[in-house]
């Protein structure tokens, strides 16, 4: 019987404490902050990944508010892909300089052109960028000609068929709208700056 | 039976004693809760009724169902043909490896081949995915179009892009939901594969989170309350169907997965302060997955039954999505919950970038957060201090892969940062598959074409297998002198010279005997 009296006490002081010290607990610290993970870093990160351009290459002309005409001429003709994606990068640093996040491709149509206009679908996979989506308009020039000739991606024809090695000068332009805050990721013709200018960097030079 | 009457008198009395000596206390009260299920606040849209039959019910938050990625070859095509580098040839084997009926595990052995091949899927070739995700082209992913979802406004603004919760409260920020909430194996109507596995690991004590709300007016309403959450390291008990026993005790640490908040309650409704970090335990179902969840600006919502006894919850805050990547990733190297699971990290990867909604980083212009929620349940329990402060335990032997993992993670980081691919770094197990792949196609009739798919190289002694011991550049276990080993860690003995055996008696000795 003392035995469990004591026990007893002991339990019901260790619940008195308990009450009390919880109630109003000194030894309480507000949340703590763990140093986020931080990577190591080499001068050498900061190095640019892509050459600059030479004066002219790349232009870039305000036509609104938020919209851009962009051109990248050249006179060494090297790949179509090449060449494009050096403008769809131009594009996306544009956009991060201008503070926006995201641009969408305006598309150079005429009613003549056969080419299917992509369609947005809201139920469907959601991209950061669909880089089959983003196709500029060329104009070049021969050695054989010093007429200006065009090229449309929508025309359904195919791509320069002239051959590059008599290509002597080149313009691959685009329209472009700047945008902020959350990206329409239905829309086809968006793309994500960040996104598609970290794809490219490692991959684009400017032309010569 | 005497004693103990006597004993609950005496402790009674005792009580009241106290009670009246201590007047101060008389109103002070504390709930303590262990959490019994962690999960991503998803809702899904699907039948009630869904038993995960087809694993793509579509429903009002995915109209075309749950993810489906390389849940068959054709999958599995799409996403090869996405790398201009690879021919047709190479993606037509890789999607359907010829020969594969003649191997012990077809299915297995085809997981592993898609896993390596699915590692790199950069802009050219020998850049490993899951670490320099950034340097891939994005997959594409299913994302939810319900408007209604659950969570909390983080931003007390009312957005365009903005759920709505079920109860009617505009202004829901949960854009993970909108970026993930598709994805196969966390999708269900509470069976999704991995809030099962996340559920049962607690319950079977890879952690413990634990509650505690105390305050000095009334349980069900107090306007100065307090809610702690924590990590415990005491496991969770279970009763006898393997539900959570009530009321066992529970100690709370304060430690880096710990945050203290000030709270109101309303008719047993209760609501946190924002804080501008929420530490807790982080949602694992491995421990190289367990941590700080950290969240940016995060509160609570707590709805705790009348009887005090249970109790749902939401939390909510902003969290760093490029954490979220890898702590999601890596739980081994990307691929492996790839291709079982039929997701694609690489497609979450930009769907987090995408959907960021919060933490703005002044220097890049861009968000480096994104709203997410998480949904518990709690069961009563004691939660009190420990005797002495005390540190979050660490299990030894899974320390290596835990260094792995945050390895990875810190290269990811970088790449990421610096834009420059990163190489996937030595200790982290299984990347690419290897070795494993190497040991199951010893069958396999096109197993020399499948050697030549791109895989990571360490130098001898650095990589490691499945269970952290150290491999050479083929893939064998070696010792610490390079020596190989078989699988089991025993030497490989040298091939021992064949001895002539003759059932017969040697000619010649017979001979001398007939002499």
């Amino acid at each position: 019987m003392k035995r469990s009296i004591a026990t007893g006490v002991a339990l019901v002081a260790l619940c008195a404490l308990a009450g009390i010290s919880l109630a109003a607990d000194p030894t309480a610290t507000p949340a703590l902050t763990p140093a986020p993970a931080k990577p190591a870093q080499a001068s050498s990160d900061n190095l640019p990944l892509v050459p600059p351009a030479k004066p002219g290459v790349f232009t870039a002309t305000k036509m609104g508010s938020d919209q851009f005409h962009l051109v990248v001429a050249g006179h060494k003709f090297t790949t179509q892909s090449d060449i494009e994606k050096y403008l769809t990068y131009r594009a996306a640093e544009l956009t991060m300089e201008q503070k926006a996040s995201w641009f969408t491709f305006v598309e150079s149509r005429t009613k003549a052109d056969t080419a299917p206009v992509p369609q947005r679908d809201p139920a469907g996979l959601r991209y950061s960028f669909r880089m089959e989506y983003f196709r500029p308009v060329w104009r070049y020039k021969t050695s054989s000609s010093p007429v200006w000739k065009s090229w449309s991606p929508f025309a359904g024809a195919a791509f320069i068929t002239d051959g590059p090695k008599i290509i002597t000068d080149f313009e691959v332009s685009a329209d472009i709208v700047l945008h902020k805050g959350q990206m329409d990721d239905v829309n086809p013709l968006a793309f994500e700056a960040g996104a598609v200018s970290d794809l490219l960097i490692n991959q684009v030079s400017p032309p010569e | 039976m005497k004693m103990s009457r006597a004993l609950l008198a005496f402790a009674a009395a005792t009580a009241l004693t106290c009670s009246a000596a201590l007047p101060a206390a008389a109103d002070t009260w504390t709930r303590g809760f262990v959490v019994s299920a962690y999960e991503y606040a998803f809702r899904y849209g699907g039948r009630p009724d869904f038993t995960r039959g087809g694993e793509i019910e579509p429903g009002v938050d995915c109209p075309r169902g749950s993810t489906t990625h390389f849940a068959n070859p054709d999958q599995t095509r799409i996403a090869l043909a996405r790398q201009k580098w690879r021919s047709q040839q190479d993606i037509d084997w890789i999607a359907a490896p010829p020969g594969l009926d003649q191997v012990r595990d077809p299915g297995q052995v085809r997981r592993y081949i898609w896993r390596r091949a699915l590692a790199y899927r950069g802009y050219k070739r020998g850049i490993e995915t899951y670490t320099n995700p950034w340097a891939a082209d994005d997959p594409g992913q299913p994302q939810v179009t319900s408007r209604i979802a659950d969570g909390l406004n983080l931003d007390g603004n009312v957005g365009p892009n903005d759920f709505v919760s079920p109860g009617g409260e505009k202004g829901v920020d949960n854009a993970l939901y909108r970026a993930w909430g598709c994805d196969a194996p966390w999708r269900g109507n509470g069976n999704a594969p991995y809030a099962l596995a996340v559920r049962d690991s607690m319950l079977f004590g890879l952690y413990t989170m634990v509650l505690r709300v105390s305050g000095n007016q009334d349980p069900m309403n107090d306007s100065d309350a307090t809610v702690e959450i924590g990590y415990s390291p005491d496991k969770i008990v279970r009763d006898s169907r393997g539900g959570i026993a009530a009321d066992y005790s529970y100690r709370i640490l304060k430690s880096t997965q710990y945050t203290k908040l000030k709270a109101k309650i309303t008719n047993g409704a209760v609501e946190t302060e924002h804080v501008e970090h929420l530490h807790m335990p982080r949602i694992a179902y491995v421990y190289h997955m367990t941590g700080d969840m950290d969240l940016t600006k995060g509160k609570m919502r707590l709805d705790i039954a009348h009887d005090g006894l249970s109790g749902t919850g939401l939390i909510g805050g902003y969290k760093n999505w490029r954490d979220l990547y890898a702590e999601a990733a890596f739980v081994n190297d990307g691929g492996g919950l790839d291709v079982t699971r039929y997701e694609d990290h690489v497609a979450l990867y930009f769907a987090l970038r995408r959907n960021a909604d919060g933490m703005y980083n002044e220097m890049t212009g861009q968000y480096d957060g994104i709203s997410t929620a998480f949904r518990i349940k709690m069961s009563s329990a004691f939660v009190v201090d420990p005797d002495k402060p005390m540190e979050i335990p660490i299990v030894a032997g899974e320390q290596w892969r835990m260094k792995g993992t945050e390895a990875n993670k810190a290269a990811f980081i970088k790449g990421a940062k610096t834009r420059i691919p990163q190489n996937p770094p030595p200790g982290v197990s299984q990347t690419a598959a290897f070795p494993t792949l190497e040991r199951a196609m010893k069958d396999l009739p096109s197993r020399d074409f499948f050697l030549t798919l791109d895989r990571p190289h360490w130098p001898d002694g650095v990589g490691v297998d499945t269970y952290g011991n150290p491999i050479d550049d083929d893939g064998d276990r070696i010792d610490s002198r390079g020596n190989k080993l078989d699988e089991r860690g025993n030497p490989l003995t040298p091939p021992q010279p064949q001895h002539q055996v003759s059932n017969g008696a040697p000619a010649t000795v017979a001979t001398g005997q007939e002499r």
